[in-house]
């Protein structure tokens, strides 16, 4: 069973959002919905000063704190080792939205659950590549299986030196970014 | 990126369900310890308690989306045992019929009250504990939290019960003097009471905010929101003063005056405590500063 995961180059990243448009295309999300945002980093000083784009989404995390407070367990992690919400069972206590250090959970009020990014599970069990991962015009992600070490992420990552963000949260997430 | 999650109803939620399970707590007390000349503030507490955290899980529930529009869903609510909601709803199922029970046992009402009365004191011990683990746990569920670093501590939960008992106390002894107005010379024995825990509500809140300033970037942040930043206004006045000050001096006053102070200040001062209880909830919640992952 591959172990997926996502590798983010944001030296490559232009900030066009197209990744997140197609991401609401994907999952039949309003323009005021989403799964991916892109966040700005000013570094350094001037005059050598840069911005840095920074592609966010769920983490998909192995020791997901969403997962663990759900009180109906409507959140839960696929053999893929996606962090997947079941439609039925979720009441829309927003425990999770609270409990999700990387704040990457939104609630569809008009559906009354919490949503998020799913690596679009159907399209990848079919031999596919997630919306965000193939739309992106400066191929900033790269989408694999982390557990093979030929695939081409993982080989990025070992290259790269690509690490998650915070791990000091010990929520062991698997979106990893090069970002210098 | 969504920034709070929860809002009023969560506020409005834990304080009510704090100071019904703390009215419970003085009610117990009252009549196990001094049944006598605290009958009318044991019978106060007692019907209070039930109610408020009724009316508090109210909220909770109006706080659900789908699981307010398809209630069937509740069903599940209870089903992972790792989250502390899953918690809350089996403390919450057992103490509020308890609490219901025993204060239809305390007043005697209707013939439930004359069969609960032959077994008040079980029904004292076990709501006892269920009115702690109810305080404790309104704490537990925003402690347990690593997507917010401020409410990430052990001494949420401590705060929350602390505060639970004095609102409790307070809510409890304002229904007394409704009833009976002459009771209200008597409260001056449990002014005593509001001392004790508004110190160490004082104190607990003092050591969270100062901890919170160097445990962590963002916990530094919720912390500097409260004693100088946006909310500072309301946490110094709301909380600080009228909440806990200035019903701390009312109540050694009126410890010591012993039934000499005017009703108004009496009641006002537990109203203060009510006001300083909501507050305290209200900044806590809204203070909730995300990690900063970039």
């Amino acid at each position: 069973m591959p172990r997926y995961g996502i590798a983010i180059d944001t030296t490559k990243c232009i900030g066009c959002h197209s990744c997140r448009v197609a991401c609401q295309n994907q999952n039949g999300l309003d323009y005021t919905e989403t799964f991916n945002w892109i966040k700005d980093k000013e570094r350094g000083k001037y005059p050598s000063y840069d911005k840095e784009y920074v592609p966010l989404q769920c983490n998909h995390c192995e020791n997901a704190p969403c997962q663990r407070v759900c009180p109906t367990g409507a959140t839960y992690t696929t053999p893929e080792g996606v962090v997947l919400v079941n439609k039925k069972t979720c009441v829309g206590c927003k425990y999770c939205m609270e409990a999700c250090p990387y704040k990457m959970r939104i609630i569809l009020h008009h559906e009354g659950i919490v949503v998020k990014c799913r690596f679009c599970i159907e399209m990848v069990r079919e031999g596919g590549t997630p919306a965000c991962v193939t739309t992106c015009p400066t191929q900033v992600r790269i989408f694999g299986d982390l557990d093979d070490p030929n695939s081409e992420i993982s080989r990025f990552i070992a290259e790269s030196g690509a690490e998650p963000l915070r791990t000091d949260l010990g929520t062991l997430p698997k979106i990893y970014y090069k970002r210098s | 990126m969504p920034e709070s999650a929860w809002g009023w109803l969560i506020v409005v939620y834990l304080f009510l369900a704090g100071s019904g399970s703390g009215a419970f707590l003085a009610a117990v007390y009252c009549d196990l310890l001094a049944p006598d000349w605290s009958k009318s503030l044991a019978k106060a507490g007692s019907l209070v308690a039930g109610p408020l955290v009724a009316i508090g899980t109210v909220c909770l529930v109006l706080d659900l989306e789908a699981g307010l529009w398809e209630p069937w869903r509740q069903v599940y609510l209870a089903k992972n045992l790792s989250s502390m909601i899953a918690w809350g709803v089996i403390i919450l199922s057992g103490f509020i019929p308890v609490a219901l029970l025993y204060a239809a046992a305390l007043n005697e009402i209707t013939f439930i009250g004359k069969i609960a009365k032959k077994y008040i004191r079980i029904l004292e011990y076990v709501g006892s504990i269920m009115a702690v683990a109810t305080a404790t746990y309104t704490g537990v569920l925003i402690a347990v939290v690593n997507g917010v670093p401020f409410w990430n501590t052990p001494m949420m939960p401590i705060l929350f019960l602390a505060s639970a008992i004095s609102t409790g106390l307070a809510a409890a002894m304002i229904v007394a003097a409704i009833i009976d107005i002459t009771t209200i010379k008597t409260l001056s024995n449990f002014a005593l009471g509001h001392v004790i825990f508004l110190a160490f509500e004082g104190l607990v809140l003092m050591l969270l905010v100062f901890m919170s300033l160097t445990r962590s970037t963002e916990a530094a942040i919720s912390a500097n929101m409260l004693i100088s930043g946006v909310l500072s206004p309301y946490f110094w006045v709301l909380v600080v003063i009228l909440g806990i000050l200035i019903p701390f001096i009312l109540s050694i006053i009126e410890y010591y005056e012993y039934g000499e102070m005017p009703k108004s200040l009496v009641i006002g001062s537990d109203l203060l405590v009510l006001i300083g209880g909501m507050s305290l909830r209200a900044l806590i919640i809204f203070s909730a500063s995300p990690p900063q992952i970039i």
